[in-house]
């Protein structure tokens, strides 16, 4: 599908997805990549000026946002500020006319899905960022759409709070089924909860895979520098990519010896910023496995890696 | 935040800021204060200082026909105004925030050009306009001038409210299943509805205090309260008179507190 703004900007370029049912699939990109973009023509906000969407082999290109059947969690949440949260989290299955018994007995069910319970008669003004999100997400869910969409759900979040979200949500998923699209900036969210992430930028997906896939296997330049910190070796021509956990400090056969600029301790690791003899910048992880680091900048070091771990990239 | 007050200096922005609010109130609150001592001072004429107190002159005003007939119009016609600016304000509002039109500019402009021009010119140009159509000078004609004058106040409150709107809510009502007309009747009308209302209170207002627009278009016997009053001053300065701006005062401040206590206009409208 592709999308055109103004007749100027190119949002979305001939993306397309195949996206599986019960699947997590993540849309990951910086800002202005067209994930948002894609996800709001998945939902029905946007129109592609050509291409075809399908769910379930249903053509819905043409079908209006409300009859799409989807759920949507937004950033914002974008919960209705002047009814409760029962009435929030009711607001779909009164759409769809469903008997006031069980609008009461599912709204309850769901807020106990999200740990919400007792929470019924509150505003959402009167609700922290992580009760909001659960509003949101319970209100969406409640009407068990066979496809979730969510853009950005846990961006508004602070750091303990998102993880905590991110199993739970990653949980949910998969204990009710739902097909759910996730749009995120954010590459450790996605590779921690996608079972497939496309990876976009400028309008295009530039590779799709599963979260080791796109790690360990990048196919271009921008995936491997989106995902984590990367070197990449330029020769002859080619570029290839080398995750910084590849390369080993060695005292014999080194490859190329440097020496320490920097090092920064990560708790778990630490990454080492290298300078070779003529001039070239390594980033190397020296995971703890036993004792603590050890090098030190203007420490003298070896460098060595397989042939196999430097991904050779296209273009 | 800061240091304990106790052990501030000097402030002279804070000084600054409590004589300009000081000045503010006692430019606002002390003009109504010697109404209200003239309402209640019973000499057959406007003195000061007053020689007591009585309510002589309310009584003179309750019992006079001419000025109930006037404030049972005015509040009639304020009435009018308040629900026919909010309808038209309001759906002005709504497309010139939602409608892409062409030239929005200009027609937001062209809307609040009421504001700009001076009444009593708004009224003479009614007046001549009413002539040459040859519809003299009904009360409806009236209600529709109080209206164009109005309108503006709730296009502009309302405008506001829309400018902060977040409309991922509207997108979540539709992604739930609301049609574009039920998420206008469950979303966005319920979220709106306190900028609208605050300008139907200035609409009433506007039309209940209107004196210069009132003045082309109002029928003898058939004026509203300011023509009256200012009718009767032209022979009588008398204590009625205050006592008629009380009551003025009172009824407009009670409908603004009224639609307060209902809608909770403070919590929404930053004008």
């Amino acid at each position: 599908m592709t999308k055109t703004f103004d007749g100027r900007v190119v949002a979305v370029d001939g993306v397309t997805l195949d996206i599986a049912a019960g699947e997590f699939f993540s849309l990951l990109g910086p800002s202005g990549c067209g994930k948002t973009t894609s996800l709001r023509m998945i939902a029905g906000f946007e129109r592609p000026d050509s291409g075809r969407i399908h769910v379930g082999g249903r053509d819905i290109t043409d079908v209006a946002v409300h009859k799409r059947d989807m759920g949507m969690v937004f950033q914002s949440y974008a919960l209705f500020p002047h009814r409760t949260v029962a009435e929030n989290v009711a607001f779909g299955l009164r759409m769809r006319e469903i008997a006031k018994s069980e609008i009461e007995r599912r709204v309850k069910a769901a807020l106990a899905q999200v740990a919400l319970t007792g929470l019924e008669t509150r505003k959402p003004s009167q609700l922290s960022g992580g009760q909001q999100q659960r509003v949101a997400l319970a209100r969406a869910l409640v009407v068990e759409p066979p496809v979730l969409l969510c853009d950005e759900p846990l961006g508004a979040l602070d750091r303990k709070l998102r993880q905590q979200m991110q199993f739970e949500l990653k949980e949910l998923q998969r204990r009710l089924g739902v097909t759910l699209v996730f749009v995120t900036h954010d590459q450790e969210e996605a590779l921690a909860m996608s079972d497939r992430i496309a990876v976009m930028n400028h309008g295009r997906v530039e590779q799709v895979g599963a979260p080791t896939e796109i790690y360990e296997r990048p196919r271009t330049r921008f995936v491997a520098d989106f995902i984590g910190e990367i070197n990449i070796l330029e020769e002859g021509g080619r570029a290839r990519a080398l995750r910084p956990e590849k390369i080993r400090l060695v005292a014999d056969g080194a490859r190329v010896s440097g020496t320490v600029e920097t090092a920064n301790f990560l708790g778990g690791s630490t990454l080492l910023r290298v300078r070779s003899g003529d001039g070239r910048s390594f980033l190397v992880r020296e995971t703890h496995a036993g004792e603590r680091a050890s090098r030190r900048p203007g420490d003298v070091v070896g460098l060595a890696w397989s042939d196999s771990d430097a991904v050779l990239l296209e273009g | 935040m800061s240091a304990p007050r106790n052990r501030q200096p000097f402030d002279i922005g804070r000084a600054a800021y409590l004589a300009v609010n000081g000045l503010m109130l006692f430019f606002l609150l002390v003009p109504i204060a010697i109404v209200l001592v003239f309402a209640l001072n019973p000499t057959p004429y406007i003195s000061f200082p007053p020689v007591g107190v009585s309510l002589r002159w309310f009584q003179k005003f309750f019992a006079g026909a001419d000025f109930m007939n006037a404030l049972t119009l005015s509040l009639w016609v304020a009435a009018c105004v308040l629900v026919l600016s909010v309808l038209i304000g309001g759906a002005c509002a709504l497309a010139l925030a939602r409608g892409h039109l062409p030239g929005r500019a200009f027609l937001t402009a062209f809307f609040m050009s009421p504001l700009m021009l001076p009444a009593i010119l708004t009224g003479l140009a009614l007046f001549q306009a009413y002539l040459l159509a040859g519809i003299g000078r009904p009360v409806w004609g009236l209600i529709m001038a109080h209206t164009l004058v109005a309108v503006p106040y709730v296009i502009r409150t309302t405008l506001a409210v829309l400018h902060n709107f977040d409309r991922r809510i509207e997108e979540a009502a539709a992604v739930l299943g609301a049609g574009p007309v039920r998420v206008f009747f469950e979303v966005t009308l319920p979220l709106i509805r306190p900028g609208v209302f605050a300008g139907g209170v200035f609409a009433f207002i506007v039309s209940f205090d209107q004196f210069p627009v009132s003045l082309f278009l109002v029928v003898p016997k058939g004026e509203t309260l300011p023509v009256v009053l200012f009718n009767y001053m032209k022979f009588d300065l008398d204590g009625a008179i205050a006592a008629a701006s009380m009551v003025s005062i009172l009824l407009a401040l009670s409908v603004v507190l009224v639609l307060e206590r209902l809608i909770g206009l403070k919590a929404y409208v930053k004008l």
